[in-house]
């Protein structure tokens, strides 16, 4: 068993265009964090107790790992895909009783004089362990029966980790979403989460009319788009509008008291029979969930107010707010926002130069070396340099669904797209947050931000994905 | 065929980094506010204030001094334990005061320098230095010193520059100095010197980092010019010395140039007293003193000329022909002026000849000169003559502003025709406005016009504009109009009589201004003593020195100091005696100058109320 693990570091089968991507991504991430935590003065040499120096540490330590995890046997992480999970749940447990709060999420638990953050293995433990639920034999994603436990098993970990007041590492775990729909589970799912995800920031921005109407015109578009009759779709919206035009009138000349948009909902509940009987007709059953979508459309956007409103935090929705609002306070709860889009676009095409950053380098960006790291490469690099890492970031992943297609073994595959999809999330929504086009959520960016366990835990979300491909790509050769 | 699942999902992966460019396409690319508003979070535009130019006098003495002084300036979180009591002996300050500003430093900003004390000396700073406290330290700025304290309205002070100010000028920004009166405010642009900027760059909690560019966008501060003015200190010192208690002026200039030896105004102030922290307290107090010390009597009050005016209608009646040094008039005295007009005139012998007529400062006999000028045959007409009159009385720089370096310069008054036709209804004569004979009536001159005369007389017939500046640093020449002699119209040789009648005045028996007498010098002069509406007489004397070749003319004016012998003929000779021998040897008359009791009922009845 050594033996042959001895000989796969060596062999070409290891994907080493995967592991050089890699590598820049390491390379170019800890250049950063220098950048990020340097103080410009002459008695700060370089020191391993500031935080590039620390960084440096855990990056031999997990090269060290990644050996080591090159050189398992692949049926290894099968086996250990349970228990890990287990043991991974009983820490994220422990976290919860004995953990150390930093920044509002108990979330650290201290080892000696490391701290460690266990919800990120966890990413890696569920990953491994969704791998080996799906790779059973006869499992069959379209049965229900079987999705209820993968979906105990997926949601067990972010339950604990929202318990631990860390909303946004929660958050993570929608990312295998990605995966499963490779894997074919039933549309509807996701179009149900962007449809709740668009409607969400729609109904804070928008009048309830509004948001109404391009329910109601979405859900006819994207039915004729799959079912055609395009015709029969514009009497329908017609008769629709007219009508809600004459039942507000009259209600309103006969002293009623009515809005347009009671009326408007209305008339389309009472159109729904006419709608199933056209569905009925045609004999098309997508447009049961057609209606089921928008049921729980008009549902859903009245509450998302009184959520917004009353259950989010009033931090979160200052972030919220202020990237979908034009009246928010930059110098307060904006301050972050706007001083990360400062610092990016004040990079222009190449950058200020390395260390030349003023944004970054007299510390107007908040969190700079972990959460808000890419602005650093922003505006020391400039677009050329947020470009090459973006399309890093893009290439890393689209190689990881590379690998993952190629294996013949469901394990390999459901964990390389896990990998992807979790690399996917956090990459996007990062960069994303930097740039103002999504909230700010506390996520990091791989193999950029600091942090020792962030660190680890991608790398060796990475190096399994890499080891498992080598070993089936060995397979397929003899 | 419908794409697999995979490809939908690298399609879905692509378009969300290639989302992500665009945006930063459009942030870093297409929008250039970021770049700006980097640059408004880090760069610190740190003004440098230039010293501003120093000020001496003929001699090369400095008369205005850059001080320098310290800021003590403060980092609270720098600040370690420190003995209280000894930083508040040191800076000398009560220590609830030290306290309270270090309380209030703390709580507007932790790592921020910020102003505990303004302006300490040079002394407190090096003792700060010695014990060095942490967290403390001090910032240069310069302020103005007067090592001779004098000459406080002629230099003017500086003050922060005011509203309207910073309107006209967008060199200023709030909280600049800038000279409010005096040279200070006439030189300003030369003595400001140009201010500098460094750029520097602050972290987000306003530390500074380090310079922008290293240096290159910085620009250095220019120091102000130095100027030289025309004023001899120690003249100027002595003349604020004899007026002290008196309110009046002197002015001296050297004739052969027009240069301002000495503008004295009293009651004047010590021009320290404008400077720093104690001008908040002084300011008031001395504006509000009813004696008036930040008006320049030297340049601005215009009073009526008294007798020294008789040496202009002499030379205008020398000059017209109407007039022989050798005419006699007879003067009856105390019964005054043929007309019935009441000018009366003092006992001396008579009748007497023009020389003498200047030498006893007789009233009569200048009444009869005035006449005989209006009344001239030639010009047809009293009225006429007047206009001639007026004419020659310009000519001498009465009634305009003389174009001076300096500014606050009245026109004084010279009436004209009109004057009387609407004062009279157009029906006057020369008995109505006889009093101009002997400088009164409707004259109106200033100290400064007056002392022109006496450059005028000493000349000979002719005047160099007074001034106060001889020579600014890196400049060549002053302005041309001063090296440009303006003659009047009486022609040179006329003035000889008259200079014999003032050298008469000071050494003959009779003469009104035999107190001013100093062997071997030659003074001559002529006193003055003006009657005006509040009060006793005004005492004026004017004069040049020596006869031949004068080095100095001089007019003093005191206010209610009665006769011109009495108090103005002593002050200028003492000033003459000391510029020409660079010593006083009459130690009892300065004694007297200064021991000389005048009272002010008009100032002071306002102060009382």
């Amino acid at each position: 068993m050594t033996g042959s693990g001895q000989s796969n570091i060596k062999s070409p089968n290891i994907d080493w265009v995967a592991i050089l991507i890699y590598l820049a991504l390491v390379v170019i991430g800890w250049v950063n964090i220098y950048a990020a935590v340097h103080e410009d003065s002459a008695l700060s040499n370089f020191s391993m107790n500031s935080r590039y120096g620390m960084q440096l540490i855990w990056i031999g330590i997990t090269m060290c790992v990644a050996v080591v995890l090159l050189l398992l046997d692949e049926r290894f992480y099968h086996m250990l895909a349970y228990p890990a999970y287990i043991v991974g749940i009983a820490v994220l447990l422990l976290v919860l009783v004995a953990g150390k709060e930093v920044n509002g999420a108990k979330a650290w638990i201290n080892i000696g004089s490391i701290s460690l953050q266990p919800g990120e293995f966890a990413k890696f433990t569920t990953a491994l362990a969704v791998a080996r639920y799906m790779s059973r034999y006869n499992f069959s994603i379209t049965s229900l029966r079987e999705l209820i436990p993968l979906a105990i098993l997926i949601g067990i970990p972010p339950i604990i980790i929202i318990m631990q007041k860390d909303a946004g590492s929660a958050l993570v775990y929608t990312s295998f979403l990605f995966m499963l729909y490779r894997e074919g589970l039933n549309g509807w799912i996701h179009v149900f989460f962007f449809a709740f995800i668009a409607l969400f920031f729609m109904s804070i921005v928008m009048e309830p009319l509004t948001v109404l109407i391009i329910i109601i015109v979405a859900c006819v578009i994207f039915e004729s788009l799959r079912n055609g009759h395009w015709k029969q779709k514009i009497i329908y919206l017609a008769g629709l509008a007219l009508a809600t035009i004459i039942l507000c009138s009259t209600i309103t000349f006969l002293g009623g008291n009515i809005s347009v948009y009671t009326t408007l909902l209305i008339c389309s509940v009472l159109s729904l029979p006419a709608v199933i009987v056209y569905a009925y007709r045609h004999r098309l059953r997508n447009v049961y969930m057609f209606i089921a979508l928008f049921l729980t459309s008009i549902i859903f956007a009245p509450s998302v107010d009184y959520v917004f409103d009353n259950i989010v935090q009033p931090h979160q929705r200052d972030r919220i707010l202020v990237v979908i609002s034009d009246e928010v306070d930059l110098k307060k709860e904006g301050y972050n926002y706007n001083q990360s889009l400062i610092a990016i676009g004040s990079g222009g095409i190449a950058g200020k130069g390395f260390l030349q950053g003023t944004q970054t380098q007299f510390n107007f960006v908040p969190e700079q070396s972990t959460d808000f790291i890419f602005c650093t490469v922003g505006e020391e690099w400039g677009f050329l340099g947020s470009t090459v890492v973006v399309t890093l970031f893009c290439l890393l992943i689209l190689r990881l669904m590379q690998m993952g297609e190629r294996q013949r073994d469901p394990f390999g595959r459901v964990y390389c797209y896990s990998v992807a999809g979790i690399f996917f999330l956090h990459a996007v929504i990062n960069i994303g947050m930097t740039i103002g086009l999504v909230p700010v959520i506390g996520i990091p960016l791989p193999f950029f931000s600091y942090g020792g366990s962030s660190f680890l835990a991608f790398s060796i979300l990475f190096f399994v994905a890499v080891r498992l491909d080598a070993g089936k790509r060995e397979l397929l050769r003899t | 065929m419908r794409p697999s699942r995979s490809v939908i999902l690298q399609i879905f992966v692509i378009t969300l980094f290639a989302v992500i460019i665009v945006r930063l396409f459009y942030l870093q690319l297409i929008d250039n506010s970021y770049k700006q508003n980097a640059n408004n979070n880090v760069l610190r535009y740190e003004v440098q204030n230039p010293p501003r130019g120093e000020i001496f006098d003929r001699n090369g003495e400095y008369i205005v001094q850059s001080k320098e002084v310290y800021d003590l300036m403060m980092v609270p979180k720098d600040v370690k334990q420190f003995d209280t009591l000894l930083l508040c002996s040191i800076v000398g300050e009560p220590i609830e005061g030290m306290r309270e500003k270090i309380q209030k430093a703390k709580r507007y900003s932790w790592r921020q320098g910020q102003v505990i004390l303004e302006q300490l000396p040079k002394e407190v700073k090096i003792k700060l230095d010695e014990r060095g406290f942490p967290g403390f330290y001090t910032v240069f700025r310069t302020l103005r010193s007067y090592p001779r304290k004098i000459a406080g309205n002629l230099l003017g002070y500086i003050g922060k520059v005011n509203e309207r100010e910073l309107e006209r000028d967008p060199y200023y920004k709030g909280g600049d100095y800038i000279g409010k009166t005096g040279i200070e405010l006439a030189f300003e642009d030369i003595l400001r010197g140009e201010k500098g900027v460094r750029i520097n760059m602050v972290d987000v909690h306003g530390v500074v980092k380090g310079s922008y560019a290293e240096g290159m966008y910085d620009t250095v501060a220019r120091p102000g010019t130095a100027i030289t003015c025309t004023i001899d200190a120690e003249l100027q010192e002595f003349a604020e010395e004899l007026l002290a208690g008196k309110v009046g002026s002197v002015v001296a200039i050297e004739p052969s140039t027009g240069e301002i030896l000495a503008l004295a105004s009293s009651p004047t102030y010590d021009p320290d007293e404008m400077v720093g922290r104690e001008v908040n307290k002084n300011f008031p107090r001395l504006n509000s003193d009813p004696r008036k010390p930040f008006f320049n009597r030297a340049v601005m009050s215009v009073y009526p000329p008294g007798s020294v005016f008789k040496i202009v209608n002499g030379l205008i009646g020398l000059q017209e022909g109407v007039l022989k040094p050798e005419y006699k008039y007879y003067c009856a005295g105390k019964a005054g002026y043929t007309g019935g007009r009441g000018v009366a005139c003092h006992g001396h012998t008579s009748p007497l000849n023009m020389i003498d007529a200047i030498k006893c400062s007789c009233n009569a006999y200048f009444c009869y000169v005035l006449k005989d000028i209006l009344e001239n045959r030639k010009y047809g007409g009293v009225k006429n003559g007047f206009d001639v009159w007026e004419k020659y009385v310009r000519s001498f720089g009465f009634g305009r502003k003389l174009d001076s370096d300096f500014i606050d310069e009245r026109n004084g008054f010279v009436p004209s025709r009109e004057t009387y036709d609407q004062k009279y209804r157009g029906s006057w004569n020369a008995f109505t406005v006889i009093s101009l004979s002997i400088g009164q009536g409707e004259l109106g001159v200033s100290p400064l016009q007056m002392a022109n005369l006496a450059a005028t007389v000493a000349n000979r017939g002719h005047y160099y504009i007074p001034h106060v500046v001889k020579k600014i640093d890196g400049r060549d020449s002053i302005d041309a109009r001063f090296y440009e002699p303006h003659y009047t119209m009486v022609e040179s040789k006329y003035f000889e009589p008259m200079v014999e009648g003032m050298w008469r005045a000071v050494h003959r028996p009779e003469g009104t201004a035999r107190i001013a007498q100093v062997p071997g010098l030659d003074i001559c002069g002529k006193t003055g003593t003006a009657q005006n509406p509040h009060g006793a007489d005004h005492s004026t004397f004017l004069s040049f020195a020596p006869r031949d070749n004068p080095k100095i003319a001089i007019s003093v004016y005191v206010e209610h100091g009665r006769f011109g012998g009495t108090s103005a003929a002593p002050i200028a000779s003492l000033l003459i005696e000391k510029y020409l021998t660079g010593e006083v040897k009459r130690p009892e008359l300065v004694e007297y100058v200064k021991n000389m009791q005048i009272a002010y009922p008009y100032y002071d009845r306002q102060r009382s109320k």
